[in-house]
């Protein structure tokens, strides 16, 4: 007799207990969500557009001219396009300047209100110019003012719809004694005479040359070299171009082979193994182009970097190696660009992320007596933040330590000092030392927000800005 | 010693309950005498990720949450997007947030809203952290009152590496970051 048999009751209540058992899981497994009601998270669901260079209408750069009674300034000396004159930031002969400024801070001359943003100023001929944005008016308004006390003498301004993107304005022009031009946020080239703002030509690089604006509007500088202004539109035929500083016609185009796009980097001229060529970081990769001689304009080198935004511009060292940095985790890295029986080529050196290595966010590092300076970024792991110096090689020499952080601003050496304008509006002054962080003083001359604007420096007077507001302060020395 | 001098110990309860009973009168009739909560301070938290294991809830009682009047709005969002994203959308290869918590919509050329759901978030702190490194911080951690159960000893604070957590009046509740003169502060 088997056990069944034997204990029937038992294997009733077994099985009993078996059929409630399946019944219930059952039950459960009927119940639960089905796997139809998982969302799939799939691209499309923010409800954008496609991407599209959608045809955009037309702006009429003339725009409107406005005459005001500011007189320019006798004061001599000039600051003539973004990073000054040898496009480094480096003031070579300036005024004996303060060590010092005590408890009252330097001197504020004049200050003066403008559109939101961070765009730079220019200095020339006791003009100072601006690419300001006239939020009443919805218009790129260009401004001269006077270096003395910042009453403005004329301004030029065209209508297109800027919204607040992080700011409005973003760019420092370029003068000379022959020409003013501009870039603006939405990628209008303007030139004008620089005394009187006489409108000479206009350039929509999206509309002319099918540039794509950058996230957050376009930072590129124009470059003035001799009669040709440089643009680098990144649009699909034209990576860059040189155009005639009369007419606005172009001299050369470099085809845009590689399809790369545009950047907030700027171009800049350097000379490698006796070649003069232009340096951008566009958005893809960083080329040189040929800028004088028959072949003005061919591309020379080209090397890919997939970095998405690229704010600083180039940083020659002058033996051919090029230190390229760009924000929003990607780092920096050193390339070296070689000639060998005229054909150019670059390689990398060295490349590394924010944590390991020489990295800029938004401005520039300068590259000075041998050695790099820049403000790190704030995904620099334990040097965020940080003032530092690095040798060329990768190694870092000196950085200004936990206690001493800065923010995205902008910063100029001269006079054997260095001048360092903190978010917020505070100047901190150092002693350029290639062994240690030596600080002599620091002031708040800004009393806003977003102090990320590009410093300009002449003679002894100092432009600086925040989010809305210029000041022009003295940081000479007192006699 | 005297035995005159003595207190006994029947003349001792009774001086300690009268104490008790007047201590606890004036407690109660002080003005501030409310509830304290536990809160983090977005200021000191460093987005080590804890809050998210550490509370005795689970899921956490923290949430991400988010002060609009400081968000930039961008399209290329890094509290949203994975570093090097491939692209600008809400693929979740491209997500920056494990369980899809953060959501973004598009309001008009070239804006984004970004918004949490609180039903997903679990207080990890990674869009936190990506928004404070290249963004303006709007996103931040705060103990979610309708969720948290008010421990005597809150587990996340004793494990909060940067003494983020503290007592707060319960009046206040949380700590949001705010605009305020260009500056963000506590709300």
């Amino acid at each position: 007799m088997n056990n069944v048999s034997r204990y029937p009751i038992l294997a009733a209540l077994t099985g009993l207990v078996t059929l409630l058992a399946a019944v219930t899981v059952s039950w459960q497994w009927l119940a639960a969500p089905s796997i139809f009601d998982i969302e799939m998270r799939l691209p499309g669901k923010d409800g954008a557009p496609a991407r599209s260079q959608a045809a955009r209408q037309a702006v009429d750069l003339v725009g409107v001219f406005q005459a005001f009674d500011g007189v320019p300034s006798v004061c001599e000396g000039s600051w003539p396009r973004f990073r000054g004159p040898d496009f480094d930031n480096i003031v070579k002969e300036s005024a004996p300047l303060a060590d010092h400024w005590g408890a009252s801070g330097p001197p504020i001359l004049w200050s003066v209100e403008l559109g939101e943003g961070y765009a730079g100023p220019v200095v020339w001929n006791g003009r100072v110019y601006l690419l300001d944005y006239d939020e009443e008016e919805r218009a790129d308004a260009i401004r001269c003012l006077s270096l003395e006390d910042g009453r403005e003498i004329w301004r030029r301004f065209y209508y297109v719809d800027v919204k607040k993107n992080h700011g409005m304005s973003r760019t420092v022009p370029a003068v000379t004694d022959d020409m003013l031009v501009t870039i603006g946020p939405r990628c209008h080239v303007v030139c004008l005479d620089p005394v009187t703002g006489g409108f000479r030509w206009g350039i929509d690089m999206q509309r002319d040359y099918g540039a794509e604006e950058p996230l957050w509007y376009t930072g590129q500088c124009p470059l003035i070299d001799g009669s040709r202004v440089i643009l680098a539109p990144g649009g699909p035929d034209v990576l860059m171009m040189a155009v005639d500083g009369e007419t606005g016609e172009p001299v050369w185009t470099t085809p845009n082979t590689p399809g790369w796009k545009m950047s907030h980097s700027s171009v800049v001229p350097t000379t490698i193994a006796g070649r003069y060529m232009y340096v951008y970081s566009a958005v893809g990769g960083v080329v040189g182009v040929a800028a004088d001689g028959p072949e003005a304009g061919a591309l020379l080198w080209q090397i890919p970097w997939n970095a998405r935004v690229i704010a600083p511009s180039p940083v020659p060292l002058g033996d051919g190696r090029i230190f390229i940095a760009a924000g929003y985790g990607e780092g920096g890295m050193m390339i070296r660009v070689q000639e060998n029986g005229g054909v150019f080529s670059a390689e990398v050196l060295y490349r590394h992320g924010p944590r390991e290595g020489l990295a800029a966010e938004q401005h520039t590092p300068i590259y000075y007596d041998g050695l790099l300076y820049s403000i790190m970024p704030k995904d620099a792991g334990a040097l965020r933040s940080q003032f530092v110096c690095y040798d060329p090689d990768g190694t870092l020499v000196w950085s200004s330590g936990q206690a001493q952080r800065f923010g995205l601003g902008p910063f100029l050496f001269a006079d054997g000092k260095c001048y360092i304008l903190g978010d917020t509006g505070e100047l901190t002054m150092l002693r350029i030392s290639r062994t240690a962080y030596e600080e002599l003083d620091r002031a708040q001359v800004l009393h806003g927000h977003d102090a990320w604007g590009p410093i300009a420096l002449v003679g002894d007077r100092m432009l600086l800005r925040d989010l809305t507001q210029m000041v022009c302060i003295s940081v000479g020395a007192v006699s | 010693m005297d035995s005159r001098d003595k207190i006994d110990r029947r003349e001792f309860i009774r001086a300690a309950a009268v104490l008790a009973a007047g201590g606890g009168a004036w407690m109660a009739a002080r003005p501030d005498a409310e509830g304290m909560v536990w809160q983090i301070d977005p200021a000191k938290c460093i987005q080590c990720g804890r809050c998210a294991t550490n509370c005795v809830l689970n899921p956490s009682a923290v949430k991400c949450v988010h002060t609009y009047e400081i968000c930039g709005y961008c399209d290329l969002c890094s509290g949203y997007l994975q570093p090097g994203a491939k692209a600008r959308d809400t693929g979740a290869e491209n997500e920056l947030c494990p369980v899809g918590a953060l959501k973004r919509k598009f309001i008009e050329e070239p804006f984004y809203e970004y918004t949490v759901d609180e039903e997903r978030c679990f207080g990890c702190a990674k869009c936190v952290k990506g928004c404070g490194q290249f963004g303006n911080g709007s996103l931040h951690l705060q103990i979610k009152r309708d969720l948290c159960v008010n421990c005597n000893e809150c587990s996340i604070a004793r494990n909060c590496p940067s003494d983020a957590i503290r007592r707060v009046p319960a009046r206040r509740g949380y700590l949001f970051k705010q605009w305020v003169s260009g500056e963000e502060s506590e709300g």
